[in-house]
């Protein structure tokens, strides 16, 4: 005899089967063993109910994705994660309560990520991303939230030690302290890079050639990676902007809103493929490919799109002092001459 | 009467890289030919794309020659191709010696000003932008292909022969000395000859061969 699922049974089962990754109607209809038109059905009930997501609609095909939120980009986790990160967020709240504070999310954020990389902690098999403001646990670390234990850990009072160590050591610095000093701890490059344009650019006047610098360490420290041109390409465009307009004689100071807004724009763009990196290499590697299409491919591409609009922007300005300035004028200096005599039957071509 | 120019990517380049009293023949001969400008100058959309490609080459050359002077060990070929590795490798060895912020700070004063000087010129000296990369015709590229293997070369072409059909013969102008030496552009002209109606073609003008 068939004993017919019910409806809530069904639901349970759709939401379990896009645990893992994203499926098709047609997908998920194998798995559940179920027809199409009901699963179409129940899945626009849990788009209502804010479960579910449609991800690509196409023609041939619509595809779903769970909509759990609480980690980043939805980027799936699993179960037993979920748990082990609840039960390490719960451990840190506790701590911060003894003591009578709240953590910040960075606090909050930051000492998880200090205890999954002490080897001692046992918990290394939870995933951390490289992202905006530096390693970050992969699941959203939300200070408001009550988290609860929910397995044992098997290094509990070590791991307990562990939230003392780093609340003693860090408790009453500032969030942005403790994300530099990260940056710093870990030789994050780029982010330490990224800090000192901000500190630079925030001070009340300066040099041009304080920015220069750190753009120049930044051209270095910048990945180029065949699958992704565009980072490497798109960096070098804002550099070059920043360093040309200065070239023409500009006080780049003059313009510290354009650079501001254009420098934010890469760096939120160079963000997302950190965290996109952090999640393809390395232990519980994801499929490159899944990653991309169903989860960051758009913000991606939105990302992209702003920091183009704000290179428009800057190259504006600079195509407008272009028109009145003489090439001519700059002095080549032996060396630059040097390296270009060097360079001279260089063609460029394929 | 004087004819228009229709410019292939190197004359813009080597242009962009002139240097007075220092530079070889070919780039002078090439600046001059700016400098002394006699009818139009026509740029197309696939010459815009191979300038801001060559932009990004000679940035990834910059950049693995810093890479190389941070540490010994690092491999040129995980960013540079194998025709560029030996513009790399003796950038390498005579800036090795030099402190990395100097020669980062000269090598982005060479891109800058060469990017600066091919802007300016893109500004104020070109008198039409034709041709865009959407409107080249694929069937014309393919054609050259038979002939070209460089195919940012037969894109530049076939969008020179497009321009040219409703066109009174202008100048296409080059310094390649491969792709559009005067043997191998007659040989293309008689290519397309062979096959359906004749095909206008632009007189070329390659300054590698001229006087």
């Amino acid at each position: 005899m068939t004993i017919r699922k019910t409806h809530q049974q069904i639901k349970e089962e759709i939401l379990f089967q896009l645990k893992e990754s994203p499926l098709s109607i047609e997908q998920i209809r194998k798995k559940v063993e179920s027809n199409w038109s009901t699963i179409n059905d129940y899945l626009g009930e849990l788009k209502k109910e804010g479960k579910v997501k449609e991800i690509i609609s196409t023609d041939k095909a619509k595809i779903y994705q769970r909509t759990l939120g609480d980690t980043y980009f939805d980027i799936p986790i699993t179960d037993e994660e979920r748990k082990k990160f609840r039960t390490l967020f719960s451990l840190i709240i506790q701590e911060y309560k003894l003591r009578g504070m709240i953590p910040t999310k960075t606090h909050f954020a930051k000492c998880a990520v200090h205890i999954i990389k002490n080897d001692s902690s046992k918990l290394s098999d939870l995933p951390t991303v490289w992202y905006l403001y530096g390693l970050i646990p992969q699941m959203i670390a939300d200070p408001s939230q009550d988290y609860q234990e929910e397995i044992n850990f098997e290094h509990k009072i070590k791991i307990k030690n562990l939230i003392k160590e780093f609340i003693d050591q860090n408790g009453n610095k500032g969030s942005g302290q403790i994300q530099r000093e990260q940056h710093k701890i870990y030789g994050e490059e780029l982010y330490i890079l990224s800090d000192e344009f901000f500190k630079v650019l925030n001070k009340k006047e300066w040099k041009n050639e304080e920015v220069l610098e750190i753009l120049n360490k930044f051209f270095i420290a910048c990945p180029v990676d065949n699958e992704f041109p565009e980072i490497f390409n798109l960096t070098e465009k804002v550099l070059s902007l920043i360093r040309k307009l200065s070239l023409l004689d500009i006080e780049l100071q003059d313009y510290r809103r354009e650079i501001l807004l254009i420098f934010d724009n890469l760096w939120k763009f160079i963000a997302l493929y950190k965290l996109y990196e952090s999640r393809t290499t390395g232990k519980n590697a994801l499929n490159k490919e899944n990653l991309f299409k169903f989860y960051i491919g758009n913000v991606l591409e939105f990302r992209k799109k702003t920091l183009q609009e704000s290179i428009l922007e800057l190259n504006s300005i600079y195509l407008n002092k272009l028109s009145k300035f003489d090439p001519s004028k700059i002095n080549l200096s032996e060396e630059v001459q040097e390296i270009r005599r060097i360079m001279e039957d260089w063609t460029g071509e394929d | 009467m004087v004819k228009d120019n229709f410019l292939d990517t190197n004359i813009i380049f080597n242009y962009s890289n002139y240097i007075q009293n220092v530079s070889k023949d070919i780039i002078k001969k090439c600046y001059l030919f700016i400098k002394n400008k006699e009818g139009k100058f026509i740029l197309c959309g696939a010459v815009l794309e191979e300038l801001s490609s060559i932009i990004v080459k000679r940035a990834k050359i910059h950049k693995a020659v810093i890479k190389k002077i941070e540490n010994e060990k690092f491999s040129f070929n995980s960013l540079v191709s194998d025709r560029d590795i030996p513009f790399a490798k003796k950038l390498y060895e005579k800036l090795k010696n030099q402190e990395i912020k100097k020669t980062s700070n000269e090598l982005a004063m060479e891109r800058d000003l060469s990017e600066i000087t091919i802007q300016k010129f893109l500004k104020t000296q070109i008198d039409e932008s034709v041709i865009s990369i959407e409107q080249i015709d694929n069937d014309i590229v393919n054609k050259i292909h038979e002939i070209i293997l460089n195919h940012a070369d037969c894109k530049i072409l076939a969008s020179a022969l497009q321009f040219q059909e409703k066109k009174d013969i202008f100048l296409f102008v080059t310094v390649d000395g491969q792709d559009f030496n005067p043997n191998v552009y007659e040989y293309l002209k008689e290519h397309f000859g062979l096959n359906g109606p004749k095909v206008k073609f632009p007189e070329l003008l390659n300054l590698l061969f001229s006087k």
